[in-house]
């Protein structure tokens, strides 16, 4: 038994702290699901957990470019704002041009594909933006990105006027949200963030570009003398990010056939979360994409666990907040005992 | 804690010869190195005592433990007597030894007096109070050095003044020893004259000094004892008027090894692989060199002297005017650029400039080739393994395998990963930043070996060290850096001058 228990500290101690923080979230999560298949009926069929994951897409769309900025020790509190931005920028630049009495009806009357070609790109310009600040000018990120996340959702305001746009939309606009594969009810937004979310992984861990990603987070300095160009690498990931925000907008606006000013309000602190929850750490150096899906899964539980429980709406955030102090609150002391 | 003005002797009645501090069998060892061995010698009363040796010696080491950084590993220290044991450098103050660091700690947004008073301030329902112990203070301040105005911000203060009020506390809050470690290095020439005033007037204050510098002038003019230090080790103290003169005390300081080392090539080759043509900027001024291929090049000078600067430059880490062109071409002003170009660098600070120390030996030693471990983007991991486990068999790293964190490798250790790291880039030309610093002896002499098989390939290195017997066993050139100027070469051999080096080095002449 002595032994046994030696063993597993050896194993412990010679762990990289990713692995370690990953096996520990992976743990709360199966932990968290034990908990919730006791007290909640039915929620261990497979079509629960399928949904678990279905409803989360954004959020761990969202994750992706988030992780990979907090890998490196940067936040990107502007992708809430891009997505009402972009998901009413497509709205607006697809709207027929003809002149009607409700000036909320009439947009720009481009093409499908060049509507959300350029909605897109204006995504991308929200990511410039946060880049040159950010890595140009050296201001710190988190300062940047709440200016931007402000920018953005007021870009959405103004284009609606406060309220929505869902008129005179070509029928194309609502099909790629709402689609799903024949046959089953995995919507096609899940599959495109499926695929990205493969394609994250193996960018980040079997390429150059994965590589440089987490050298910069564990030391910046070190990276620059060590010949990566950590400028032009931060640039790229703000820039990406911003991009799958972009995506994740017109996603919804489609599911929706609207654009709506105030959505995806507070999404850029659930994509913080999951990220965290998945193990990335806060100062850079560790983290990993799938980590971020386990964490969305984990936050994913107990929100349904407390509609489950028909706990009203007003508490959920309560629940939230909790759970996911705990759980970082634990991590951090994991990681602390594990070197003492 | 009555103060009294200069000219008179405290209350507290000491006789004049005795010591005010005893140490005995010193011993500070971290991992690998031991920093002080077996140190014993005594500080008299109401002294200036100046504590000289090469970067290495140990003196900082044994100024941390007096001030409480560090703990001692073995040994016993008695001040006044009695047995001095602190934990931490607050508790040193309060037991009558104050420092005066290089990197001052007085706070520029505070004005004078309050600066004198941090800390120890009385309040009154959390209102400052105005007690005997700030008048004291600048009542002391006052005798000091009149022209400081107590209202006075800081900031406003040239650095001189700033250390002046720095004194001007620790005298009036009653310390026995006031260390002041290279008081002069970021003062002028009236400045330095002023200060050594006040160092001498402080005898009136029942103050000893312990005195380090590398300006040997300095110890000559204002010492009164000297203790050398060298390799951690005690050499001699004795009163300066002891010493016959600078050469005794370089010769102490250096021993008498020096030499033996160095082997001049059989030929030399007359390839010039690096031109540096004028170059300057916020610290270097007009700086030219050529370097021939195979060529160990060696730039001394002391701290503030300009090494790291010139390293960082070449490199293209910093920002420079003028020309530098490597094998023909040249040189673009990034690190990306310079290490494409066929030159690498091993920094001065290796665990916040050399390694990530959260990664693993594999993570570190590729870093700076990841094309060739990769094909279209993608990371070969066999052959990443592969190559990392040949640099640790072949510069001998010890470690459980390549997948150890750097952090958990010993500082030889992990500057042999930096040296992985920097020959698997390929380069043709490294540049060495105190390639030795914090690394045991046995560490150290591998490392001289892989520098001496490197030239020998047709590497050309340059070494950026403080540590002078460093430069004169390894290097076939040597150039002197004082602030910023290049002040001359000379070329290695029997015949060189050591205290002709450490002349120029410290007074610029």
């Amino acid at each position: 038994m002595e032994n046994k228990t030696g063993y597993i500290k050896r194993a412990v101690s010679s762990m990289s702290n990713e692995t370690f923080i990953s096996l520990f979230m992976i743990s709360v999560l199966i932990i968290f699901f034990g908990i919730a298949c006791a007290i909640v009926p039915n929620f261990y069929l497979p079509m629960n957990i399928l949904n678990l994951i279905m409803n989360y897409w954004y959020i761990i769309l969202l994750g992706i470019g988030v992780t990979f900025l907090l890998v490196t020790g940067n936040f990107d509190m502007s992708v809430g704002g891009v997505i009402a931005m972009t998901g009413v920028l497509a709205v607006y630049f697809s709207q027929s041009a003809e002149v009607l009495k409700n000036p909320l009806a009439v947009g720009l009357g481009l093409p499908y594909g060049v509507a959300l070609a350029l909605a897109l790109l204006c995504a991308l310009a929200v990511g410039g933006v946060n880049a040159f600040f950010i890595v140009k000018l050296k201001v710190p990120s988190i300062i940047v990105t709440l200016g931007t996340m402000m920018l953005a959702r007021g870009v959405a305001q103004v284009v609606t006027l406060g309220a929505q746009r869902n008129t005179s939309l070509p029928d194309i606009f609502g099909v790629i949200g709402n689609a799903s594969i024949p046959g089953t009810p995995i919507k096609i937004s899940v599959v495109i963030m499926a695929g990205l979310v493969l394609i994250a992984v193996i960018l980040e861990k079997t390429t150059i570009f994965g590589r440089r990603t987490y050298l910069i987070g564990a030391n910046k300095e070190a990276a620059r003398l060590s010949g990566v160009r950590v400028e032009r690498h931060l640039t790229y990931l703000f820039l990406a990010s911003a991009l799958l925000a972009g995506i994740t907008g017109i996603l919804m606006a489609s599911e929706f056939k609207a654009g709506i000013s105030n959505r995806a309000t507070g999404f850029e602190f659930d994509a913080l979360v999951i990220t965290l929850l998945g193990g990335t750490n806060i100062n850079g150096g560790f983290g990993s994409v799938l980590g971020t899906v386990v964490g969305a899964l984990v936050l994913a539980v107990v929100t349904s666990v407390a509609t489950g429980m028909l706990l009203s709406p007003d508490w959920q955030f309560v629940l939230k907040g909790t759970v996911t102090f705990l759980a970082i609150l634990a991590q951090r002391y994991a990681l602390d005992r594990r070197k003492g | 804690m009555i103060y009294l003005p200069p000219g008179f002797i405290r209350n507290r009645v000491f006789d004049m010869n005795d010591n005010v501090l005893e140490i005995r069998n010193l011993v500070k060892v971290y991992p690998g190195v031991k920093a002080v061995n077996e140190v014993s010698f005594d500080i008299k009363r109401n002294t200036i005592h100046c504590l000289v040796g090469e970067n290495g010696a140990g003196k900082s080491t044994l100024i941390k433990i007096l001030t409480g950084a560090e703990t001692r590993t073995s040994g016993t220290i008695r001040l006044n007597g009695d047995e001095y044991q602190v934990k931490n450098p607050k508790e040193g103050k309060n037991k009558g030894i104050s420092t005066l660091f290089q990197e001052l700690n007085v706070v520029d947004q505070l004005s004078v007096e309050d600066n004198l008073t941090l800390g120890m301030e009385d309040t009154t329902f959390g209102f400052l109070k105005k007690t005997k112990k700030i008048k004291k203070m600048i009542e002391v301040l006052e005798s000091l050095e009149p022209s400081i105005n107590p209202k006075q911000m800081v900031s406003t203060l040239s650095v001189a003044k700033k250390q002046i009020v720095e004194i001007a506390k620790a005298v009036a809050s009653d310390a026995d020893i006031i260390i002041m470690d290279e008081p002069t290095a970021a003062i002028s020439e009236g400045e330095i004259e002023r200060l050594f005033e006040i160092i001498r007037s402080l005898h009136a204050n029942n103050v000893t000094v312990i005195y380090i510098s590398h300006r040997l002038d300095e110890v000559f003019e204002i010492g009164e004892y000297v203790t050398v230090m060298r390799d951690g080790g005690h050499i001699d103290t004795k009163p300066i008027s002891d010493v016959e003169g600078r050469s005794e005390l370089i010769k102490m300081m250096i021993g008498k090894t020096v030499f033996e080392e160095y082997m001049p090539k059989d030929e030399q080759s007359s390839e010039v692989v690096l031109q540096v043509n004028n170059i300057s900027n916020h610290k270097l001024h007009n700086i030219s060199f050529d370097v021939r291929k195979g060529e160990i090049a060696g730039f001394y000078g002391l701290v503030g002297a300009g090494k790291t600067e010139l390293a960082r430059a070449i490199y293209g880490a910093d920002e420079y005017q003028g020309e530098i062109v490597f094998n023909g071409e040249k040189l673009e002003q990034s690190p990306h650029g310079t290490i494409k170009a066929g030159i690498a660098l091993v920094p001065e600070e290796r665990r916040s400039q050399g390694l990530f120390t959260m990664l693993t030996i594999r993570g570190n030693t590729t870093v700076m080739n990841m094309k060739n471990i990769s094909r279209n983007g993608f990371i070969n991991s066999a052959k990443e393994r592969k190559i990392t486990a040949e640099y640790i068999e072949k510069l001998q790293i010890a470690t459980s395998g390549s997948e150890k964190e750097v952090a958990k490798l010993s500082g030889g250790n992990q500057q042999k990963v930096v040296f992985s790291k920097c020959l698997f880039a390929n380069a043709d030309m490294l540049l060495l930043d105190e390639p030795t610093r914090g690394v045991d002896v046995g560490a150290k002499s591998e490392i001289y070996q892989i520098i001496r098989e490197l030239a020998e390939e047709g590497k050309s290195i340059l070494i950026f060290s403080s540590e002078l017997p460093e430069i004169i066993n390894m290097c076939d050139t040597i150039y002197l850096l004082f602030e910023g100027d290049m002040m001359c070469r000379l070329e290695n051999g029997s015949d060189i001058d050591i205290e002709a080096i450490l002349h120029t080095a410290a007074c610029g002449d």
